[in-house]
């Protein structure tokens, strides 16, 4: 494939366009699932969503379905989620616990090491030689490993280490790993959503910050009406209790990072505010890993691992996957992700945040996946098809990284240090050059 | 109203409800609730089990507080959400109604929904379908709505789903 049809990227003109097919093309979108969602590292899911022994829950990676599981001995392992005999889904349910997964289907039965365990009236089944001596185990993926918590696989085998995937970025899942001693959850409720229009959009927004005062005036003067009153009734928000994102502020407000293999990072200066449920820690923090990292567990972080993984750390904490569906529709699994061991007045906090700013019912995601799906809807304008939304930031980027990322020793490929008004834009540069890397791949490269 | 709650008041409350909600008259939607009542819709734990601690557990919409909900009728009349504006068409049918238990201080009652939603915006038609569990308590001569409590049974949600399609 000739990327340069999708991506014109010439940092020596000055010039990053993007062009619509990218986000409408069927080709484009097959390719995407082999070579990117079933053709490298993908985010499945934390450890614990599988905590026990034969503890399991299951995913997808593109198209296909995948089962992690653990045994009784406590290892952790990721299958494909389909029985070798016809390849009927094993695993039904969300996540569950199983010391045997029988298939529905003819009852092929799986230990929770995905070995095989009987096949239904194996000896009267006249089986050839070949069949006996075929392994009769699920599939697993061919890589599976692990950072902090955070559970990759890939169904290509031909990738480098998970560390090296994530780089630098890794530093950025320490902030989130390391709010509490005891690890990190998911909070029960698992939240899903669609919206008519491609991936990348999402991948997009959570690094957006140019949209904010734009696409959620709404929200805003909810929280300028709840700023006036500060009645102990309504929901409490850092973000009235910030200026980071209000286009009047002054100053060093934040920034972007971005990394190698398409992971960026932006961010904003919250301070420690006990409108952040993880202030009750704050001192603590700064102890257990200094102030300079404590400082950053408390900005307003929106990471995402390419491809699939987001985490959104502002008005609350928000873990996102991202399953592109068809070119023009992605389901999106989220969950509240939480420090273990928070006081129950830091959970009730983040959880009420969370609703009313994350949930596809609450006032402020809406208005993204609308604005989603009427990207969609013009990308069908291809008269100019180079759009124009990848140029903010562009003087203002430079190579590696600045004071703020020194202070958790992080070495990003390219930062920007930014007021309220610059939103940067040259970050979503990262997703594109990653993704143009994937897609051109190999001979064709 | 009589001392007791009885079926035909209940249903009288709850297609009212419908009908405000229905015809967009947010006020006096509101003005069916108490101060402070508990509006929540539980999120779904996982295939069979909807979440039960607000406090420990996600829900998709938790308010304690009308006031809540005022900013969120707010919010969906300010013509400021791309996500409201034009807002969908929706029509709510409320069946099985059901006066669980009565005395003079309150009434729970449960009852089905379904709510059939246009979005004008994307030409698409959805339904949204489910349960309410009421409790109800006299205020100022009339019945109100203390606690609603929403559970939703197809809880993928398409782009959006707002106060006004539940």
């Amino acid at each position: 494939m000739d990327v340069s049809r999708y991506v014109d990227d010439r940092p020596e003109d000055g010039v990053f366009r993007v062009n619509r097919a990218i986000f409408t093309d069927e080709a484009v979108f097959a390719r995407e699932l082999e070579r990117i969602f079933e053709g490298g590292w993908v985010f499945l899911g934390i450890e614990s969503q599988a905590e026990n022994p034969h503890d399991f829950f299951t995913t997808t990676m593109g198209r296909v379905p995948v089962l992690v599981q653990r045994d009784g001995e406590g290892t952790l392992r990721a299958f494909v989620n389909s029985c070798p005999h016809k390849g009927a889904r094993l695993a039904q349910t969300r996540a569950g616990n199983a010391r045997l997964h029988v298939c529905p289907y003819h009852s092929w039965s799986f230990d929770s090491a995905g070995r095989s365990k009987a096949i239904k009236s194996q000896r009267a089944g006249c089986y050839s030689a070949a069949f006996e001596q075929t392994d009769h185990g699920l599939a697993a993926l061919p890589r599976f490993e692990t950072y902090r918590g955070f559970l990759f696989g890939s169904l290509a085998a031909d990738v480098p280490p998970l560390a090296d995937y994530l780089g630098e970025a890794a530093k950025l899942l320490d902030l989130v790993a390391d709010q509490s001693a005891e690890g990190l959850e998911l909070v029960p409720g698992q939240v899903t959503f669609t919206y008519e229009a491609n991936w990348k959009l999402q991948l997009e927004n959570c690094s957006d910050a140019y949209h904010f005062t734009s696409a959620h005036p709404s929200y805003i003067r909810v929280l300028e009406r709840r700023q006036q009153e500060m009645s102990a009734d309504v929901v409490a928000s850092v973000w009235e209790n910030s200026d980071y994102w209000k286009e009047e502020a002054e100053g060093v407000a934040g920034g972007s990072y971005s990394f190698a293999s398409g992971h960026v990072l932006n961010w904003g200066i919250f301070g420690i505010t006990p409108a952040i449920p993880l202030y009750e820690s704050a001192g603590a923090l700064a102890e257990r890993h200094g102030e300079g990292k404590r400082d950053w567990m408390f900005n307003m972080r929106n990471l995402t691992i390419f491809p699939n993984l987001q985490i959104a750390e502002n008005a609350s904490s928000q873990l996102r996957v991202i399953r592109p569906v068809a070119p023009g529709l992605t389901e999106m699994r989220t969950w509240c992700i939480a420090p273990k061991g928070e006081s129950d007045a830091a959970r009730r906090q983040r959880i009420r945040q969370y609703e009313d700013f994350f949930n596809p019912t609450g006032m402020a995601t809406p208005d993204d996946t609308v604005s989603y799906e009427n990207c969609q809807i013009g990308y069908s304008g291809t008269v100019e098809p180079w759009l124009q939304g990848y140029s903010r930031g562009m003087t203002a980027t430079v190579p590696g990284g600045n004071r703020f990322s020194e202070l958790i020793g992080m070495t990003p490929e390219r930062s920007v240090l930014a007021d309220a008004q610059l939103c940067d834009e040259t970050l979503f540069h990262s997703y594109y050059r990653a993704w143009a890397q994937r897609m051109a791949g190999g001979e064709e490269a | 109203m009589s001392a007791l709650l009885t079926r035909a008041e209940a249903e009288d409350l709850l297609y009212r409800e419908a009908l405000l909600i229905d015809t967009q008259r947010f006020a006096e939607w509101l003005e069916l609730f108490t101060p402070d009542v508990e509006f929540w819709m539980p999120a779904w734990r996982d295939e069979t089990t909807t979440t039960e601690d607000p406090d420990r557990e996600l829900s998709l919409i938790y308010y304690k507080g009308r006031r809540n909900l005022e900013d969120r009728v707010m919010r969906l009349t300010s013509g400021l959400s791309t996500a409201s504006s034009p807002l969908p068409r929706v029509v709510h049918q409320v069946t099985n109604v059901m006066v669980l238990d009565a005395d003079e201080a309150a009434a729970r009652v449960s009852a089905a929904f379904t709510c059939h939603r246009f979005d004008v915006r994307m030409n698409r038609t959805d339904c949204f379908f489910g349960r309410y569990e009421y409790r109800l308590a006299p205020c100022e001569g009339a019945w109100r709505i203390a606690c609603k409590k929403i559970t939703l049974l197809n809880d993928t949600i398409p782009t959006v789903v707002d106060i006004n399609a539940i």
